[in-house]
C-alpha cells in the first residue's frame, strides 16, 4: 500500500513537468489556434540538446536550460517564420500536415545525430530521497516539480503583467481588436511560438535529470500534453497544473495497480471521456 | 466533343490498367522491385480508403493502423486457431474493423468530437490497441506469432513470390477506387464534401453529419481491415506493432498531400512518394540511419506548404490543359478541369 501511495506521489510530481510541457502547447494552440503535432518532439529535441550540453560542457541537467532555453526559443521563432506562418490562412489540415512533417523530420534527425539507442546524462547533483511517514519521496522529482511550478508561475506573471505577455493574451482573445490597438500579430505569434517551444527546453532539462531519451519519445509526450490540455481546457494556468498532476498520478497508479505497459491507457480513456462529456475541459473558459 | 473527350478518358484509363496489370511480368524476376510495387499498392489502398472519411468528409482520421491491425489479427488468429482461410479471414477482419469503427465512431460523432480532437483521439486509439494486444496473451502477446508455413498455398494465402499479393492488393485498390467514385457521385458523397468544406454550415442546411460521418468511417474501416488481412499474410506473422501510429499518420499525410477529396489523389501520392521514399531508403539508408526519412519529411513539408491543394492538382491541370488544346477549334465551354473523379 505504501509503495502505491509513494508511486502515485512521485507520478503526481512528474505531472508538474507534464504541466510545464503542456503550458507551451497551450500558448501555441490557445493563442494562435495552431495545431502543433510536433510538440512532443520539441520535448524530445530539448532532451537531446540537454544531453549534448550536459556531456560537452559537463553541465548538470538542471543547469542546461541556461543554454537550451534560448536555443529552443530561437528554434521556435525560426520554425514559426519558415513553417507555420504560411499555413495560418490554410485549412487546419494543412497545418497538421506541416507539423506532422516536422515531427517526422525531427525524429529522423534525432536518429541521424544521436542514433537509436537511449541516451542519458551520467548524474545530477539532485540525488537521493527522503522519508515522510514511511513514504519515500525522490528528491529529484520533488525539486523538478518545484522548479516546474515556479516556471509556470513565472509564465503566468509574464502573460498577465508584462506588455508582450498581455499582447499575446490580447491576440488570443480577439486578433482584430488587438491589431487595432497596435499589436503586431506576426511578432506576437512568433514570440508565442518561441516561448511555447522554449518551455519544452526547461522541461527537457528537468526530465533529463532522472530519465533517458530516445528518438520515439515524442509520440508519448505529444499525446500526453494534448490530453492534459483537453482535461484542463484553454485559458486556465492553475487548471493546467492540476490536470498535469491528475495525469501523472493516474499514470503511476495504472502502472502499480495494473500493468507497467498499460501506463498511458487510462489517461487516454480519460482524454476521450473528457472530449465526449466536457469538451471545454474541467477548468476552461468557453 | 463530349463523346470524344470520354473516349480519350476511357482509353487512357484502359491503357493505365493494362500497364498496371503487366507490371509483374516486367518486374516479376526482381524480388526487390516486387516488394516495392506491393508496398506502394498497400499504401495506395490505405490512402484511397482514407479519402472517403478524410478527403471527402474532412475528418482527419489517424487510426488507419488500428483498423489494419484489427484486420491482421482477425485473419491471423482465425487461421492459427481454426485454420480458416485468410480469404474468408480478410472479409471477417474487415467486418471486425467496421464493427469497431462503429463502436468508436458512434459516441465520438454523437458528442461532436471534431477537427484536431478527432485526430488526436483516433491517434490515441492506435496506441491503446497496440498496448492492449501486447498484454492480451491468448491472441497477441509481445512477440510475433507466425502464420502456418507453406511454400505455396492458395488456401493459406502463402506464396513463394510477391506476384499474387500484387494482384490481390491491386484488386483491393480497384475496389477502393470504385467505391470512391461511386460515393463521390452519390448523395452521401455530396453530403461528405459539404461536411468537409464547413461542418456547421452543412448541418444547418440539413445534412445529418453524424450518420454521414459514421457511414464513411465504416466503409473506410472495412477496406483498411480487409487490407490488414492481406498484410498479415504478406509478412507471414502478426505483431502488436502492426498497430502503428507512424503508418496511420503516413496514410493521412498521403491523403492530404495527394489532394483531399480527389479520387486518384491519394493514389498518386502513394505511387510517387512511397516509391520515392523507398528509393531514398535504398540509396541513402546504408550511409546514415534516418537520413532518407529526413529528406522525405522535407519533401512532405514543401508539398504541404506550396501545394496545399495536393499534388494530384498538377495532373488535373495538365489533363485539363491537354483537353482544351485538343478542342481549341470546338466549343470552349465544355472543358471542366475539375470534374469529380477521373
Amino acid at each position: 500500500m505504501d509503495t502505491i501511495i509513494q508511486n502515485t506521489i512521485n507520478g503526481a510530481l512528474m505531472g508538474c513537468i507534464y504541466a510545464l510541457i503542456t503550458l507551451g502547447l497551450s500558448i501555441i494552440y490557445g493563442v494562435m489556434n495552431v495545431v502543433n503535432f510536433a510538440h512532443g518532439d520539441f520535448v524530445m529535441l530539448s532532451m537531446y540538446f540537454t544531453f549534448w550540453v550536459g556531456t560537452l560542457w559537463s553541465f548538470d541537467a538542471v543547469a542546461t536550460p541556461a543554454v537550451t532555453f534560448p536555443l529552443l526559443f530561437l528554434f521556435g521563432i525560426f520554425a514559426y517564420y519558415v513553417l507555420i506562418d504560411g499555413t495560418l490562412r490554410q485549412k487546419y489540415v494543412t497545418q497538421i500536415a506541416v507539423t506532422v512533417g516536422l515531427q517526422t523530420l525531427l525524429r529522423a534527425l534525432a536518429q541521424m545525430i544521436w542514433k537509436a539507442q537511449p541516451r542519458a546524462l551520467p548524474y545530477s547533483i539532485i540525488q537521493g530521497n527522503f522519508q515522510v511517514g514511511g513514504i519515500t519521496i525522490m528528491l529529484s522529482r520533488l525539486i523538478t516539480a518545484a522548479v516546474s511550478i515556479v516556471a509556470i508561475a513565472g509564465v503566468y506573471f509574464f502573460l498577465t503583467k508584462t506588455w508582450p505577455g498581455r499582447a499575446i493574451r490580447a491576440a488570443s482573445d480577439d486578433l482584430d481588436a488587438a491589431s487595432l490597438t497596435g499589436v503586431n500579430y506576426k511578432r506576437t505569434y512568433a514570440l508565442a511560438f518561441g516561448l511555447g517551444s522554449a518551455l519544452t527546453a526547461l522541461a527537457g532539462g528537468l526530465l533529463m535529470s532522472f530519465q533517458q531519451v530516445d528518438p520515439t519519445m515524442g509520440l508519448r509526450f505529444g499525446l500526453l500534453s494534448w490530453c492534459i490540455l483537453a482535461l484542463a481546457g484553454l485559458g486556465s494556468i492553475p487548471g493546467l497544473l492540476i490536470s498535469g498532476v491528475i495525469v501523472g498520478g493516474t499514470e503511476a497508479l495504472t502502472m502499480s495497480l495494473w500493468d507497467p505497459r498499460a501506463r498511458s491507457l487510462i489517461v487516454y480513456l480519460i482524454f476521450v471521456l473528457v472530449l465526449w462529456l466536457r469538451p471545454r475541459g474541467l477548468f476552461g473558459r468557453k | 466533343m463530349r463523346s470524344k473527350q470520354r473516349t480519350i478518358k476511357t482509353s487512357l484509363l484502359l491503357a493505365g490498367l493494362a500497364i498496371v496489370l503487366l507490371v509483374p511480368l516486367l518486374l516479376g524476376r526482381n524480388q526487390y522491385h516486387m516488394v516495392l510495387v506491393t508496398t506502394v499498392l498497400l499504401y495506395g489502398v490505405l490512402a484511397t480508403a482514407w479519402n472517403i472519411i478524410g478527403g471527402m468528409g474532412g475528418q482527419l482520421d489517424l487510426a488507419a493502423g488500428a483498423y489494419l491491425g484489427l484486420g491482421a489479427y482477425t485473419a491471423g488468429t482465425l487461421l492459427l486457431r481454426w485454420n480458416v482461410s485468410p480469404w474468408l479471414g480478410m472479409i471477417v477482419g474487415g467486418l471486425v474493423a467496421t464493427g469497431f469503427a462503429m463502436l468508436v465512431g458512434l459516441p465520438l460523432f454523437r458528442f461532436g468530437v471534431k477537427e484536431v480532437w478527432y485526430a488526436l483521439s483516433s491517434s490515441a486509439l492506435v496506441e491503446v490497441l497496440r498496448v492492449l494486444f501486447q498484454m492480451w496473451e491468448e491472441v497477441g502477446g509481445p512477440t510475433e506469432r507466425y502464420l502456418p508455413y507453406h511454400v505455396s498455398s492458395w488456401y493459406h494465402l502463402r506464396f513463394a513470390s510477391y506476384v499474387p499479393f500484387y494482384y490481390i492488393l491491386l484488386a483491393m485498390l480497384l475496389i477502393a477506387l470504385f467505391l470512391n467514385v461511386r460515393i463521390s457521385r452519390s448523395k452521401l458523397g455530396y453530403y461528405l464534401f459539404a461536411l468537409g468544406e464547413n461542418e456547421d454550415a452543412a448541418e444547418v442546411l440539413g445534412v445529418d453529419a453524424r450518420a454521414c460521418k459514421l457511414r464513411a468511417l465504416m466503409i473506410y474501416a472495412f477496406l483498411v481491415g480487409a487490407a490488414g488481412g492481406v498484410y498479415a499474410c504478406l509478412y507471414g506473422f502478426i505483431h502488436p506493432n502492426f498497430f502503428s501510429s507512424a503508418m496511420s499518420t503516413e496514410t493521412a499525410i498521403l491523403g492530404i498531400v495527394g489532394g483531399m477529396g480527389i479520387t486518384y489523389g491519394p493514389l498518386v501520392a502513394a505511387v510517387l512518394l512511397v516509391s520515392f521514399r523507398e528509393f531514398l531508403r535504398a540509396s541513402l539508408g546504408g550511409q546514415l540511419e534516418g537520413l532518407y526519412l529526413a529528406v522525405y519529411a522535407v519533401i512532405l513539408i514543401l508539398i504541404a506548404l506550396f501545394r496545399p491543394q495536393g499534388i494530384a492538382t498538377f495532373i488535373r491541370d495538365a489533363y485539363g490543359k491537354a483537353m482544351s488544346r485538343l478542342q481549341v477549334t470546338g466549343e470552349k465551354d465544355v472543358v471542366s478541369a475539375d470534374s469529380p473523379g477521373l
